[in-house]
């Protein structure tokens, strides 16, 4: 049973961390390397808003997450727009300058010290007991909770959201979808607004699980095979890879060697570039032969 | 304006230097002051900065000013390597200090040695050479000891359980903690435990609960873990999650103290070479005013390992007199005996064969409801 | 040679042999004479720490030639050169530890284990269009870390597996000047191994595949097998370097192999300016310096020793920084500048190169 619970937890990390490089990889086709570097930025902001408004969490965490909000948007105002339109290699390899970026100034501002978001915010962590015996922290429960609401909340938008469909359109055929109307520009920047915010999210509630250090950055990039596995351009493909990515980790650490759980993301992702590039529920591409 | 014009001006100014003049002890250092492991070696090079300051101010060593030059290498051996070379043949420096990762000891140890002046290993792990018989110019004041920790840890464990021990390992992934775990597997049956298998974590984990789910499993009534602070207390919290209501026993980093009080359980011992701050001895009211004073970033708490090696270095240069060259140095601290006013259970101790210390020294902290208290004082183990 | 200002007027080639010349006019020779002599002077001038960064830069081209043939010709962005450098050297110090295997054997080794592992990961992601290569040269990189950490600890070696002095044919390899010269002679072999690939069939066929994959496809290119292809050779030269790195720090250890590595080598061909040899040169001369530059910089602000816990994160941030400005305001990097530099003095008093179709 706690087995269970286990690879539940961690199949809601990477589900929460994958849905937001499958929505800017499906409206731009572009990856976006500096989501983990993202991610964390959302945990320092935590930090940030519990240190400023430490009687209030409510207050605290809303600040946050708004902030958030603002910083993927302007990450695309102001740096990924100018590269809408040149190849996708390099707008690939600025998300990867940006991450450095971010790293730098994050370690300035903050330094590199280990930080406890939740012991500022006056929140405890206790365990709570589930029927069947196993046991789960109370921010774990939270973070599997958040990201079903945030699915949920994802597959309602694009399927019926005006500006989801817009999104969707965007993803498919940017040109026709230009010519149609829709503000590419708009529906980009949206898109990375709601990557980093649901990135951020991931980033706050695993810091209030377990305290905020930098190898989150390296989790998010864990958190990358499981979007690849499911297919990189399908929301419901992110929670399927990660249920598949946390369940092998899992079982690994578990009955063969603790060690291994740090390469066998990796292990699945090249298997499925083998056997199924395109992921579980991606779009098929073009095979070349070799 | 052209930025290859911009390069070009700070590569002429950098590369100009700058002159260092000869009238003070010149002491270098290359640390890991940024990068992962930085907040292990950054705090001590901080109070190592902070001590030689006050030395300065206070007229200096045999009426010599003290010029600490510290270098940055990000725990890469590479820039150890190129910091190594500047430090020696840039700067002049008649003593070298590694505190920094131990890929960075081998370029690091063969520079020195090129140069025939003493490297010191100050917060960084003590390679084996200057353990018995020592090479004669690697020094090392550092705390923890590979092996003698998990003696001392297991002693500890064997006085304090009531019952049978089933003791379960922790370690992080990197070569240094695992072979410190397998040791002390093997250690355990002959002290009549029953060891589990070590458990490696390897750094990025999103979540430790698994690692602790088989630690459960598999029955452990104890756990004993020395890794870097982050793998040691999360896999105690993660067990904490699951209800595991066993002792757990783990190595005094500069966190735990603060960690100590944050945690707040009974049943969390750290051991270590160093007193904690909770003593509140004369020496640590010292290094407090000393840190308020210089309005350092790090909490005093994490000041003792770059104390202790400021206070080495003073002795070791006031032996060393003046105009002191390398030789001298080394030669004074072949023969040196420190008396550390309280922060470790004995004085630093070295001869010619012995560059670590004779005695290692090592005391349990606990909480006990209210207040960080000794679970065991000081014992020691002799250096052979 | 395309569209190459003219260096000299009344200049004709008039046999193959000339076209084919590496050097094609007096100014060029005389040039790449005067650049020769001063590489084999400057360690007889330079101080220890000068002729150490030099040696850092040739190590660093070695690596950035390779990366500018797999993405800047062939157009594939890869993250996993950490991995590679550290297949080669973990080859490199494991043969050396467990076989005394001389170091002429170490090296061709490695540089088989590059191409092996070039295959390996390359297979699955080049039948792709697409950035496919980045996820699975991440894959190799942890793949890679995780089994050099096995080993270091399986066979005792926790801080790192100290390599002896190489010594051929009774002459021992060691010292910063030898080192130099060593390290030249492959930065320059590796670079005349570049453009002679890029001058051939493979060369032309990287372009075409970079410039529209399905037309080059259509002329009968097979895409995929020159993109495996190009990622083999640079996996190759990669784990040679990462053999060289070790023999020249005489140590290997798995920490010195992170992904940050992997991002300095992209920011190499980057900086330096994509499609161009000279350009992985110039970027890898300005990578390897540019922390040194930064820390001369915040050295001379006065209270400079408050400031060394902090410099690693202002390197990164300005790291950051530059790539970014480089990739936004000047994608042809440093040889785009370099170049601009050149036409300014070679078309003065005139602003702007003759309309394509004038005589050149």
């Amino acid at each position: 049973m706690q087995l269970t619970v286990n690879i539940v937890v961690l199949a809601s990390i990477y589900a929460l961390i994958a849905c937001g490089y499958v929505l800017i990889y499906r409206v731009s086709r572009v990856l976006n390397l500096a989501h983990g570097e993202l991610m964390m930025l959302g945990a320092y902001l935590l930090l940030a808003t519990a240190n400023s408004f430490s009687g209030n969490p409510a207050v605290a965490i809303a600040v946050a997450v708004a902030l958030s909000l603002t910083v993927g948007v302007m990450v695309y105002v102001f740096l990924m727009r100018k590269m809408t339109g040149e190849m996708v290699l390099a707008a690939v390899l600025t998300t990867v300058a940006l991450g450095i970026l971010l790293r730098g100034v994050m370690v300035l501002i903050w330094s590199a010290q280990q930080q406890y978001p939740g012991q500022a915010l006056g929140f405890s962590n206790p365990a709570i007991a589930l029927p069947g015996g196993g046991r789960i922290s109370t921010f774990a429960a939270i973070l599997v909770l958040m990201t079903a609401l945030t699915y949920a909340a994802l597959f309602v938008f694009l399927r019926f959201g005006t500006w989801g469909v817009r999104m969707r359109a965007a993803g498919q055929n940017p040109l026709l979808a230009a010519q149609r109307g829709i503000n590419l520009h708009a529906v980009y920047a949206l898109a990375w607004g709601l990557s980093t915010l649901t990135g951020s999210i991931a980033g706050m509630l695993i810091a209030l699980d377990s305290g905020l250090t930098n190898t989150m950055v390296i989790i998010g990039l864990k958190a990358f095979p499981a979007a690849l596995v499911g297919g990189l351009d399908s929301l419901v493909g992110a929670l399927a890879g990660a249920l598949i990515i946390a369940a092998a980790e899992v079982l690994s650490i578990q009955y063969i060697d603790p060690l291994l759980s740090d390469v066998v993301p990796f292990l699945v992702l090249i298997a499925m570039l083998v056997v199924r590039p395109w992921g579980l529920f991606g779009t098929r591409e073009e095979l070349d032969r070799v | 304006m052209r930025p290859s014009i911009i390069i070009a001006a700070a590569l002429a100014a950098g590369l100009t230097g700058s002159a260092h003049a000869q009238d003070a002890y010149v002491v270098g250092i290359t640390a890991a002051l940024t990068g992962p492991p930085a907040s292990t070696y950054a705090p001590a090079m901080e109070a190592l900065r902070i001590y030689i300051d006050g030395v300065n101010a206070r007229g200096g060593i045999n009426g010599k000013k003290v010029n600490l030059v510290i270098a940055d290498d990000s725990a890469e051996p590479s820039k150890a390597a190129a910091n190594a070379k500047k430090l020696l043949t840039q700067d002049n420096a008649a003593l070298l200090i590694n505190a920094s990762l131990s890929s960075t000891y081998a370029p690091v140890v063969a520079e020195a040695k090129n140069a025939g002046v003493p490297l010191l290993f100050a917060s960084s792990v003590c390679p084996r050479e200057v353990y018995p018989p020592a090479n004669e110019g690697q020094f090392c004041t550092t705390a923890f000891a590979s092996t003698y920790d998990s003696r001392a840890a297991l002693a500890f464990v064997k006085d304090t359980a009531k019952d049978t021990v089933k003791i379960g390992f922790s370690a992080m992934a990197i070569p240094l903690s695992r072979g410190e775990m397998e040791f002390a597997a093997k250690q355990a049956p002959l002290l009549g435990m029953v060891a589990l298998p070590v458990e490696v974590i390897p750094p990025p984990t999103a979540d430790y609960t698994p690692f602790a789910t088989k630690l459960k499993d598999g029955g452990a009534n104890w756990v004993f873990s020395w890794a870097p602070w982050v793998t040691q207390v999360r896999t105690f919290e993660a067990l904490r999650r699951l209800d595991w209501k066993g002792d757990f026993i783990t190595w005094a980093h500069l966190e735990a103290e603060g960690e100590l009080k944050r945690i707040k359980d009974g049943k969390f011992f750290v051991i270590g070479a160093n007193a904690l701050f909770e003593d509140n001895l004369p020496i640590h009211k010292e290094i407090i005013e000393a840190n308020k004073k210089a309005g350092s970033k790090y909490p005093p708490e994490q000041m003792t390992e770059g104390w202790i090696a400021g206070m080495v270095i003073e002795a070791a240069l006031k032996g060393a007199g003046w105009p002191a060259t390398p030789a001298k140095i080394q030669a004074s601290m072949s023969n040196l005996k420190v008396d550390l006013k309280g922060l470790r259970g004995g004085p630093i101790e070295w001869t010619k064969d012995n560059h670590f210390r004779t005695k290692q020294f090592y005391r349990v902290y606990k909480w006990d409801g209210s207040k960080i208290v000794v679970a065991k004082d000081w014992y020691s183990y002799d250096v052979k | 040679m395309s569209d190459r200002m003219p260096r000299a007027s009344g200049y004709f080639r008039t046999g193959y042999a000339q076209e084919m010349a590496l050097t094609k006019t007096r100014l060029e020779r005389v040039s790449l004479g005067a650049f020769v002599i001063a590489l084999l002077v400057y360690p007889h001038l330079a101080s220890p720490f000068y002729l150490d960064l030099a040696s850092q830069v040739f190590l660093a081209s070695i690596g950035a030639l390779s990366l500018m043939l797999l993405t800047g010709y062939a157009g594939q962005v890869s993250l996993g050169h950490a991995g590679l450098l550290a297949a080669g050297a973990f080859t490199a110090g494991i043969l050396s530890k467990e076989l005394a295997a001389p170091i002429y054997v170490t090296i061709p080794a490695a540089a088989v284990t590059g191409a092996v592992l070039g295959v390996i990961f390359g297979l699955p992601s080049l039948r792709l269009r697409g950035l496919y290569l980045a996820v699975s040269t991440l894959a190799l990189h942890f793949v890679v870390v995780y089994l050099g950490g096995e080993y270091e600890t399986k066979r005792g070696f926790s801080t790192g597996i100290t390599i002896d002095t190489p010594v051929i044919f009774g002459f021992r390899l060691y010292g910063g000047k030898i080192w130099y010269f060593i390290l030249l002679a492959f930065a320059a072999a590796t670079l005349l191994i570049c453009v002679n690939l890029l001058r051939s069939r493979s060369g032309r066929a990287w372009r075409a595949i970079q410039a529209h994959e399905t037309v080059a496809e259509a002329l009968g290119i097979s895409v995929a097998g020159y993109k495996l292809l190009a990622f083999v050779i640079s996996s190759a030269i990669a784990a040679v370097a990462g053999a060289l790195f070790a023999y020249y720090r005489s140590f290997v250890s798995v920490e010195a192999f992170s992904l940050f590595l992997s991002i300095q080598y992209v920011a190499m061909i980057i900086i330096g300016g994509m499609g161009s040899l000279l350009g992985a040169l110039l970027g890898a001369l300005f990578v390897t310096l540019f922390p040194y530059l930064i820390e001369a910089v915040l050295l001379k602000l006065p209270d400079a020793q408050s400031y060394a816990g902090v410099l690693f994160a202002v390197n990164y941030a300005a790291f950051g920084v530059v790539m970014i400005l480089f990739l936004v305001f000047e994608p042809q990097g440093l040889v785009g500048i370099w170049r601009r530099i050149q036409s300014y003095f070679l078309l003065w008093p005139f602003k702007h190169k003759p309309v394509a179709g004038a005589r050149k």
